[in-house]
């Protein structure tokens, strides 16, 4: 049994939650993710920089109200990717009744 | 590189990718700004019928209208309650604009009644009261009034 489209980098457990949450919005604030996964900075920092540099996410900065704040936006490669992901979890809880593993080739 | 993944362990990401979907639908719904400017603006227009010469009425009423008109395309949409994110559009229903609209008309037709109910009962200024009211109603069923699941997208 395959698992087309499963993706070692975003199925880490807080990855998920991150690529999940960006799924759902055209940009999101840093402190936002940060507060919603109770993460500390710098731990959200870190997987931010991972997601970034497969390409999945960008971060801004852009200034408002004399603010600087940090957008996170997940990219369309790491939406087609997120959405692949999903579709190999969907297909694994489907096909997987009567099979206690599968074997899912990591990206 | 391998990676064994159970059926279990494929279902509980499942169920948080569904979590964090949902989490972001809450945030559906229109800034608070715009309830407030909605309530004060009611109250403005009551304010002008009741103590204002007769032509104050209908000039509030129509710069009212006016200014509502043109805040209702930009956040109707429920995507920027706040200044935190930025809602997907395929998680909201086109129907949010809607409702908007009609709430509007219908919180119009409460005031023209409630104004007349308290105008039949002797009242001094019936259309502040009324607007009051009616302001009041803005403010504690507005942000509600986006937070129904009806108005969200299903996951999946």
């Amino acid at each position: 049994m395959s698992a087309e489209g499963f993706d070692e980098l975003i199925h880490q457990s807080t990855r998920l939650s991150i690529v999940a949450l960006l799924a759902a919005a055209d940009w999101m604030d840093f402190a936002f993710i940060r507060d919603e996964l109770g993460l500390s900075e710098s731990a959200l920092s870190k997987q931010l920089s991972t997601l970034e540099g497969a390409g999945y996410v960008t971060i801004e900065r852009p200034v408002s109200n004399h603010r600087r704040r940090v957008r996170v936006k997940l990219t369309p490669q790491g939406q087609k990717a997120f959405q692949a992901h999903v579709r190999a979890l969907r297909a694994i809880v489907a096909a997987a009744g009567d099979a206690t593993a599968v074997s899912a080739a990591a990206k | 590189m391998d990676h064994t993944i159970t059926r279990e362990e494929a279902a509980a990401a499942l169920l948080t990718v569904d979590r964090r979907r949902s989490r972001v639908a809450e945030e559906i719904g229109l800034p608070a700004w715009y309830w407030w400017g909605l309530a004060l603006g009611w109250i403005a227009v009551g304010v002008a019928s009741d103590l204002g010469p007769a032509w104050a009425a209908g000039a509030a009423t129509l710069i009212f209208g006016a200014v509502h008109a043109s805040v209702v395309p930009r956040v109707a949409s429920g995507r920027h309650r706040t200044q935190q994110l930025s809602v997907r559009a395929e998680l909201t229903r086109r129907r949010a604009a809607l409702l908007v609209v009609l709430a509007v008309a219908a919180l119009g037709l409460l005031t023209v009644a409630a104004g007349f109910a308290l105008y039949a009962d002797g009242a001094r200024d019936p259309s502040i009261i009324a607007s009051i009211f009616v302001a009041a109603v803005i403010l504690l069923g507005g942000p509600r009034l986006l937070a129904s699941p009806w108005l969200r997208e299903r996951s999946g």
